[in-house]
């Protein structure tokens, strides 16, 4: 369940975010490239013939209107609305971050914020050690020894299975099980695809992977292993405190998971750029990791966000 | 509630150890709190409480009654939580039972001291209309409207808004009922008495994960507690109530240090606390200009 940042702002702190809102608005409109309509709205269609009406449209009287609130998109003779707010729509190629749920015959269940479960086959795991070869009815026994219930998975959507419901593969050694860090949830629509979505922030020791499903992961970087089976032994409290996180990199974990919560509750995409941003202006600013959720830093943030756009507009125009 | 992986719990168990937890937090630090009074105008008070993602709603009744037989110079407080199924999914239909009598339960150990009477936080004997005939029964009710970890302390400090929100209608008795008779009583309508909450406690709790405690724990924070001591402590530094919950056992030292350590974060919380609700009254006087 998403829960949302509450900020309480005082007065003048209300008036600054609301003027920065409205200039973000002003430069979105500007720089619009399609219509923005809501339910019940008339699209226009000029009376062609042979307009197809796509998802979130329907006709009424005679009058191709709106179903959905969104932007409409014009594809030669297709018409359809695309939402704004839409649940996760999976594609073919998405890495995403799921956490294991049920383990079934041959295969783990894990969910995803979607409205199925996604189904993860033995046989898109590698063994842990390495071989190629037949799963074995062994190795199924031994599951639970890659992975267990409420283990945190990335992997890569490899198609959909017939009934809606995802297929994944975990086939390369940059995927598989994530420890040593935190799981953050964010509206799935704020994670646009890009070209990367795994990204090793060398100079924090952060690995950060933004899974198109909305889950983000922010952990110590973990150096991918060669394929050895780590005996699951009963560590001592010593053996574990010294295999705490070192205290540098935690604060730098904390500070990039405060900066993508802020960036969400603000309703801001999120990209590696954006929150890096937002880490490194928070740090400048000598603002304490816990106050980058208070209402100060929250406006400000709103009020940088405008100042980078405005730039960009600038840029853009030449 | 969504469980966690073996790593994550790790890392939660190294912020605490380490001092810096999943937010940022210090170990005795606790969330942004806001309150806002007068959410429910047809209540006599109320208050809402946000604590982080924490939002809870309390709101004050209050009627005339009369007082216990045993306890004739004491007005009636009745303590009730609900959890709103919007909180979890769980808590719809009876799911939230549970919980909602153990917070009302909890509330009422802090907040209205033991059997007799002693030592409540809220002074009953500013309730008494008539001595052994009339009373004000208050009415207090909880609503948990997301739950985000750390319900008792939001709920005490709603409560306590709504306290200071509280206006009780003056009464004025009829002059010459005698004897067993009911007095007639005439309840005014414009004017109201505020009710006095320099008294009234705040809830700390400190749940114990590992060797250390953690005040403000969020929901994920709360599953890997061991156990939790909720202290109610009032402006002087006095102990008003205490209360153990968790199953695993507590050497008593450690129950008296962590009593000792949430007195001392009472003492931030009640200064935020009373900032709070001196704006948020404030505010409200504002709208009502």
């Amino acid at each position: 369940m998403m829960r949302e940042l509450h900020v309480s702002l005082n007065q003048t702190q209300k008036v600054r975010l609301q003027a920065a809102f409205q200039h973000l608005s002003d430069i979105g409109s500007q720089a619009s490239s399609g219509l923005l309509v809501s339910v019940s709205d008339t699209i226009p269609v000029n009376n062609e013939d042979g307009i197809l009406k796509g998802h979130g449209t329907s006709e009424h009287d005679g009058q191709v209107v709106a179903t959905l609130c969104g932007v409409v998109e014009r594809v030669n003779k297709l018409v359809y609305v695309r939402a704004l707010r839409a649940r996760y729509k999976p594609e073919v190629g998405d890495i995403i971050v799921g956490r294991v749920i049920e383990i079934a015959p041959k295969r783990w269940k894990l969910e995803i914020n979607f409205s199925q479960d996604a189904v993860l086959m033995l046989q898109s795991m590698n063994l842990p050690d390495g071989i190629q070869r037949r799963r074995t009815v062994v190795d199924e026994l031994n599951m639970r020894t890659i992975f267990e219930e409420n283990d945190v998975i990335c992997a890569e959507v490899r198609g959909f299975q017939h009934d809606g419901s995802l297929h994944l593969q975990a086939r390369s050694q940059k995927y598989g099980k994530l420890e040593r860090g935190q799981l953050l949830r964010v509206p799935a629509y704020l994670v646009k695809r890009r070209k990367q979505h795994f990204h090793d922030l060398e100079q924090y020791g952060v690995d950060l992977i933004l899974g198109c499903n909305g889950f983000i992961w922010v952990g110590e970087h973990v150096v991918p292993a060669d394929n050895e089976m780590v005996e699951d032994q009963e560590s001592t409290l010593k053996d574990k405190e010294q295999s705490y996180t070192p205290l540098e990199i935690r604060q730098n974990i904390c500070r990039i998971a405060n900066s993508v919560r802020l960036i969400s509750a603000l309703g801001f995409a999120i990209s590696v750029d954006a929150i890096i941003d937002t880490a490194e202006a928070s740090k400048s600013s000598n603002i304490d990791i816990k106050d980058m959720l208070g209402a100060e830093f929250y406006v400000q943030t709103a009020e940088r966000e405008v100042q980078k756009r405005i730039s960009l507009l600038k840029k853009k125009r030449g | 509630m969504v469980g966690l992986s073996a790593g994550e719990r790790q890392f939660i168990y190294g912020g605490i150890a380490q001092d810096l937890r999943s937010d940022g937090r210090q170990r005795l630090q606790f969330r942004p709190i806001s309150v806002q009074t007068g959410v429910i105008p047809q209540a006599n008070g109320s208050a809402r409480a946000t604590m982080g993602a924490t939002d809870v709603i309390a709101s004050i009744k209050a009627e005339l009654g009369k007082p216990a037989p045993l306890r004739p110079d004491k007005g009636k407080v009745s303590i009730f939580i609900d959890c709103s199924p919007t909180a979890a999914p769980v808590f719809e239909g009876r799911g939230g039972e549970e919980l909602s009598a153990e917070l009302s339960v909890g509330l009422q150990r802090c907040l209205l001291g033991g059997k007799s009477g002693a030592g409540a936080g809220i002074d009953l004997s500013s309730l008494i209309v008539v001595e052994g005939k009339v009373c004000w029964d208050l009415y207090i009710d909880g609503l948990v409207i997301s739950s985000d970890g750390n319900l008792l302390d939001a709920l005490a400090a709603a409560i306590k808004a709504a306290l200071s929100n509280t206006g009780i209608p003056k009464v004025s008795v009829s002059v010459g009922a005698s004897g067993e008779d009911q007095p007639e009583v005439d309840v005014s309508d414009e004017e109201f008495m505020q009710f006095d909450t320099s008294g009234v406690p705040v809830v700390v709790t400190l749940t114990k994960v590992g060797r250390h405690y953690i005040v403000d724990a969020t929901l994920e924070e709360e599953s890997q507690m061991s156990s939790a001591v909720s202290v109610s402590v009032n402006r002087h530094g006095r102990v008003c109530g205490l209360i153990k919950r968790g199953g695993t056992g507590l050497d008593p030292s450690v129950v008296l240090d962590m009593v000792s350590v949430a007195k001392h974060a009472s003492e931030t919380l009640i200064a935020v606390l009373d900032s709070e609700i001196a704006s948020a009254e404030a505010i409200d006087d504002d709208d009502a200009i």
